[in-house]
């Protein structure tokens, strides 16, 4: 037995994930933060070691816009996301046939693929041939038929409608199997101390659920600021820049306008805005009542 | 006041009827417990008064008032469960306060309530902690205070000291005991351990398969049991139980050994099973004779094992024993003490 040769084992054997990580994750990482800095003219690098892209970006009318519309996007999305999944997770966990049979088909939304869930959408939406305005119309809702992705004010929430259609399921999933683990004993113990079925939800179902709980809400707004095909296809961040969010104008200042600099400091504020949110997660997960809150 | 009345209980799950109609009256104040083998109904039963189960057929009442359709919240009977139940993410103090602020209560008279239920019961220096925080025995007491702040008319618990270790339950049985002396609150306690049974009722309730086999107080079950289930059931170690005939008037085993006297009812060659309690049991010059197979020295008294017609015999002593394994001896059994059984029915005889 040899302990030195052992850990030599070690780390040949996580040898290839370190190079995967590099390679995939830290490599391009690097290259877009040394972008940031660097001045680039009509697609040549000219010096490094500038601020002037973030000084452009801050001055872009489009980036207040673009910020805001991200905003509606990830916070919007994600708080929607996890409450309409809350309720649904919170009605899927009851013991039932029909609950049953549920559980599965609710994945349906997941399992599509985006462009696939981005076309029958924008078809659906359509402000001519749309079925779902048209059916609006049909019934007296409204009097003309809206376009939902023509319409500067409701397009970025009718994105947000879409974004939870697809990404709700899953996190229905998860707090429902979060919900139906809480130990029946603690339900029962507070319907003998007297609560109701609000209160059992909100003192301890809730808190019995609390990890999932911030589990999933940073996991949506980590996919949800991933999210890229869905807005791209559906609008393209139109009509007139009205439904534009940063990866989608990330990608049209790069590879439409090829504002190599500008995009990719727009990238390094959307990484930045990434890892707050995880520090957070980490953050409100490190005090939690089952290791010893008290000390 | 707080006096249960059960009326003809019934429970069934789907098809199968897992209480076939219990009667219990349990008087405000007294101590009942509970007891039966594994899967008798004793849970569902005590469930079925809180208010957790519903029942099939019957009346539950709570001081002549039937509250068979009232939801837990509106009965005013509070619950120690098995595996404490505690609110993990609540101290010990806002576990044991948490019914009263659901009932609106102000913050000051939560606090003076916890206090002195936590003064009771040795916590107060607990109140800030967390239940992942305490040992089983602090917990199972926190579950107690919880019960015990509400000031409800019964208590009910179910198995409260079946996890913790041998020598903590005998110390948890007795704070339990005391607890209720000093509350006097009617108490419905369910246990499978019938020396907590004989310890702590007032009166027990033997069930059996859903059924109550019989119910009265400790020592009524152990010297008149009804059949042979109580009868086995209650006592530590068990009754004995020995096939025997009866002739001329006496009670005597396959091999011929006499027992003791039979009533004058049973006609001679009646089968019946003999019944008698290892402590019935004495040495004698003449009597029975049997073989020494154990002997199991426990301080205060010995318990030997002896070999009779095949069967075994339990006798306890508080006589020091100088025999060894395979002495034979002759034994007797303390006159009046000798149960019978019918060996059909298991109903007591005598
Ligand atoms: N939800 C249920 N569905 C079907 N049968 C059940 C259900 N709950 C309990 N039973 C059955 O009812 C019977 C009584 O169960 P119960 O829990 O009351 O037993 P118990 O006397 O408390 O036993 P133990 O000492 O093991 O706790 C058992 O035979 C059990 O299988
Ligand atoms: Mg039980």
């Amino acid at each position: 037995m040899n302990s030195s040769s052992d850990r030599w084992l070690a780390y040949f054997m996580i040898l290839p994930v370190v190079a995967a990580v590099l390679a995939f994750v830290i490599g391009p990482t690097w290259d877009v933060a040394t972008l940031s800095l660097t001045q680039v003219v009509m697609g040549q690098e000219r010096g490094f070691g500038t601020l002037g892209n973030f000084r452009a970006l801050a001055a872009d009318p489009m980036f207040t816009l673009v910020l805001k519309n991200t905003a509606i996007w990830i916070l919007g999305g994600t708080v929607l996301c996890v409450l309409t999944g809350l309720a649904v997770g919170a009605f899927l966990a009851i013991d039932s046939k029909m609950t049953t049979g549920l559980r599965a088909l609710i994945l349906l939304p997941w399992v599509m693929p985006d462009v696939v869930t981005a076309m029958a959408w924008k078809w659906m939406l359509h402000g001519q041939v749309g079925v779902i305005g048209s059916t609006m119309q049909s019934v007296g809702l409204t009097e003309q038929q809206i376009s939902f992705l023509g319409d500067p004010d409701l397009v970025m929430w009718t994105l947000v409608v879409v974004l939870i259609w697809r990404k709700m399921p899953l996190v229905a999933l998860i707090l429902c199997a979060a919900i139906r683990s809480v130990p029946n004993e603690q339900i029962e113990a507070s319907r003998m101390d007297g609560a109701n079925a609000f209160e059992r939800f909100r003192f301890v179902v809730i808190p019995n659920i609390a990890f999932s709980l911030t589990a999933v809400t940073v996991i949506s707004m980590i996919w949800i600021t991933a999210e890229f095909a869905l807005p791209w296809i559906m609008t393209g961040g139109g009509p007139a820049n009205a439904s534009q969010i940063m990866s989608t104008y990330i990608y049209q200042q790069s590879f439409e306008f090829f504002s190599w600099g500008v995009a990719s400091a727009m990238s390094v504020v959307n990484l930045v805005m990434l890892m707050v949110i995880v520090a957070l997660y980490l953050y409100v997960n490190r005090r939690s009542w089952a290791s010893g809150a008290a000390s | 006041m707080g006096s249960v009345t059960l009326n003809n209980i019934r429970k069934s799950y789907g098809a199968v009827e897992v209480l076939h109609g219990i009667d219990l009256q349990v008087d405000d104040g007294e101590f009942t417990v509970l007891v039966g083998p594994s899967g008798c109904g004793k849970s569902t039963l005590l469930r079925a008064i809180a208010g957790l189960e519903t029942i099939s057929d019957g009346q539950i009442s709570l001081d002549n008032e039937v509250i068979n359709h009232l939801p837990p919240k509106r009965r005013d009977i509070a619950m120690v469960f098995q595996n404490y139940a505690l609110y993990p993410h609540m101290t010990v103090a806002k576990n044991m306060g948490f019914s009263l602020r659901l009932a609106k209560e102000s913050k000051s008279e939560i606090d003076r309530k916890v206090r002195a239920a936590a003064g009771i019961l040795d916590l107060v220096p607990l109140l800030q902690r967390y239940p992942k925080q305490l040992s089983g025995g602090q917990r199972q007491r926190v579950a107690m205070g919880r019960a015990i702040v509400r000031d409800p008319e019964v208590f009910l618990f179910d198995e409260p000291l079946s996890n913790l270790d041998a020598k903590l339950r005998v110390q948890m049985r007795s704070e339990i005991k005391e607890l209720h002396q000093r509350l006097g609150t009617t108490t419905v306690y369910v246990t499978h351990d019938q020396i907590e049974a004989m310890t702590m009722a007032d009166k027990i309730v033997v069930m059996r398969g859903g059924h109550v086999e019989q119910m009265g107080s400790p020592l009524q079950l152990y010297d008149r049991p009804v059949n042979v289930f109580v009868a086995g059931f209650i006592g530590s170690p068990a009754m004995n139980f020995i096939d025997a005939t009866v002739q001329n008037g006496t009670v005597i085993t396959p091999s011929g050994a006499i027992l003791g006297p039979a009533p004058d009812s049973l006609p001679d060659g009646s089968a019946v099973t003999a019944g008698i309690r290892p402590e019935d049991i004495f040495l004698s010059d003449s009597g029975a004779e049997t073989t020494v197979g154990l002997i199991e020295p426990t301080g205060a008294e010995t318990q030997l094992t002896l070999r009779m017609d095949g069967a075994s015999l339990v006798m306890t002593t508080r006589d020091r024993v100088t025999l060894s394994p395979g002495d034979a001896v002759h034994i007797r059994v303390t006159e009046g003490k000798l149960r019978l059984f019918d060996t059909q029915s298991e109903a007591a005889i005598w």
